[in-house]
């Protein structure tokens, strides 16, 4: 069972490089040369920073769009090509099926990420004309943000497994807004005046993701790390969501019928 | 027929490269015939308050931040090249900088560790509005506890207010932080006995000019050092001109009837025997009131 997983995953990575999905690290690279020979200019003497935010941004924001406009096509693709019907001619399950296109799309998602943090990296060593210690500090917050991009990923499979992508795409993004607007429903739902209101906004609270537990880039700018039990609270947080969310989509999609 | 697509490739990249002239030029055409836009409606108030910017900036509120601040910094270049005169960072009221406050208070608002936001504050707002000024440095103290940095830039504005007492407790507060500089307790002390002093006020510059990451902030503390030993000098060379008067009746023809005076005291000298100001500036004689001054092309403040 692994082994077909893997070699699902194998195969929607083999795909998302060829579809050029990688491509947007030439933007990366460009924006941040740009960023790093012009920025000193600007900044009043916080390249370092600047670099720092913009790469990390840059990752967040490629790293969306890469998670929402790939992971809505994971599934719609292959019913489109009707290529579904032939894998699941084969000893294939449903589930297993998603998963291995998610942990494919997380490869992508992995190397794209892997490749912007050395490009930061790269980045502070030419600002700061030498090593610099943000070189090592950024990583954990790298962490959180391919943790992010994992729970997003993971909505984008769920929405795309019983909806077309156009919709899936635009819930998506409104999850991912709604996460990093999770304070505020949680302040809303102690302040909203009846019990109802209340109740559906704290249901809200705790059942939709709060990204904003993955966004460490102003600290990462200021050299310093999350701390470790957030790190890992984080870290089975996203673990958790994403294996709800993958049941669910199993669940979703074990019902379809291709017919 | 093989010509065909070769001019059809030609005709698309010459309709696409005279498009864009095209589109160039009609940019410039309106960038030029547009009427100048209004002053007052450029000062408007921000659209957004810190607080709306921090949530509306989901998980970009670093990138927001740091597009505050260099805009921040754009707006006070701006207006400071419009002004076409010479301005301290620290002296810079009568720019009308009413947009600087709100910008930086939503720049620390997204990022409250920025702590190069809240000096530039405490060095550039107070002149313009000294209460938003102690807001801002007091909200990044809230945020940074242990910035001992930032009580030092919180005594600067209460110094510049001349309310030593509070200056000397904001010192004696920085001071028992954990990694505070030892500086921080002398200064307390010199604050509370002679707060007003020349001698604290170079103190004061020396460690703006040692502390500060921003080149700007570092080039006004040494402009003001340079201006505390040029007022030091000036009064040297005040005392040589009255004493040449008392002795002779009149104020001095030529700068050399005192030159020996000046090398006694040490002071530099151009070829005419006029004395240099600290940044080799010859100093313009007074002849009616038989004093000097700073020459008006010397780099030194003049107030």
């Amino acid at each position: 069972m692994f082994n077909l997983v893997l070699a699902i995953a194998r195969n929607t990575f083999r795909e998302a490089v060829r579809d050029r999905v990688l491509y947007n690290l030439v933007l990366f690279v460009m924006l941040l040369t740009g960023a790093a020979i012009f920025i000193g200019e600007l900044s009043g003497g916080q390249e370092r920073k600047i670099i720092v935010d913009l790469g990390l941004s840059a990752m967040l924001l490629f790293g969306v769009f890469i998670a929402i406009f790939v992971g809505v096509g994971l599934v719609y693709k292959e019913i489109e090509r009707r290529t579904i019907y032939a894998i699941f001619s084969k000893p294939v399950g449903r589930g297993e099926f998603l998963v291995g296109k998610y942990l494919g799309l997380c490869l992508t998602l992995l190397v794209n990420v892997l490749v912007m943090g050395l490009g930061v990296c790269l980045a502070l060593l030419y600002v700061n004309r030498g090593w610099d210690p943000l070189i090592i500090s950024i990583w954990p917050s790298i962490l959180l943000i391919y943790f992010e991009l994992t729970i997003v990923t993971a909505v984008a499979l769920l929405f795309s497994s019983f909806s077309s992508p156009a919709l899936s795409a635009l819930l998506t993004f409104l999850i991912f807004i709604i996460g990093h607007f999770s304070a505020d429903l949680k302040n809303l739902s102690t302040l909203a005046p009846s019990a109802a209101t209340r109740w559906l906004l704290a249901a809200l609270y705790y059942i939709l993701p709060n990204l904003a537990n993955y966004s460490f880039i102003a600290g990462a700018a200021h050299g310093h790390s999350p701390d470790p039990t957030r790190l890992l609270a984080a870290t089975v947080f996203a673990a958790v969501f994403v294996t709800v969310l993958l049941a669910s989509a199993t669940l979703v999609f074990s019902r379809r019928n291709f017919k | 027929m093989a010509d065909v697509p070769k001019r059809k490739t030609t005709s698309l990249l010459l309709v696409t490269v005279a498009g864009l002239i095209t589109a160039a030029s009609l940019t410039h055409w309106l960038d030029t015939h547009t009427s100048a836009p209004d002053p007052t409606l450029q000062e408007q108030e921000l659209y957004l308050s810190a607080g709306a910017a921090r949530r509306m900036s989901l998980g970009f509120n670093a990138l927001v931040a740091d597009w505050y601040w260099m805009r921040s910094l754009q707006y006070v270049g701006r207006k400071i090249l419009n002004a076409r005169e010479h301005l301290e960072l620290d002296d810079l009221g009568k720019l009308n900088l009413k947009l600087l406050a709100p910008m930086l208070d939503t720049a620390t608002a997204l990022d409250p560790e920025f702590i190069e936001a809240y000096e530039y504050a405490a060095i550039v707002l107070p002149p313009i509005d000294v209460n938003e000024a102690i807001r801002i440095t007091r909200k990044g103290i809230d945020a940074n506890p242990n910035a001992w940095r930032l009580y030092h830039q919180l005594g600067y504005i209460y110094w510049q207010q001349r309310d030593y007492a509070t200056a000397a407790r904001i010192y004696e507060q920085g001071a028992a932080i954990s990694g505070a500089p030892e500086w921080m307790k002398a200064m307390k002390a010199r604050m509370a006995v002679e707060g007003g002093s020349p001698a604290t006020a170079r103190e004061i510059y020396i460690r703006l000019y040692e502390q500060s990451g921003d080149q700007k902030i570092r080039d006004m503390a040494w402009r003001r050092l340079l201006q505390l030993d040029s007022a030091k000098e000036i009064e040297n060379i005040n005392k040589v001109l009255n004493a040449f008067r008392s002795r002779t009746g009149r104020c001095i023809n030529s700068w050399t009837e005192i030159a020996p005076a000046f090398r006694a005291a040490g002071l530099g000298m151009d070829a005419t025997g006029a004395p240099l100001d600290p940044t080799n500036m010859p100093y313009r004689l007074l002849v009616e009131r038989c004093s000097v001054e700073l020459a008006p092309q010397s780099e030194i403040p003049k107030h």
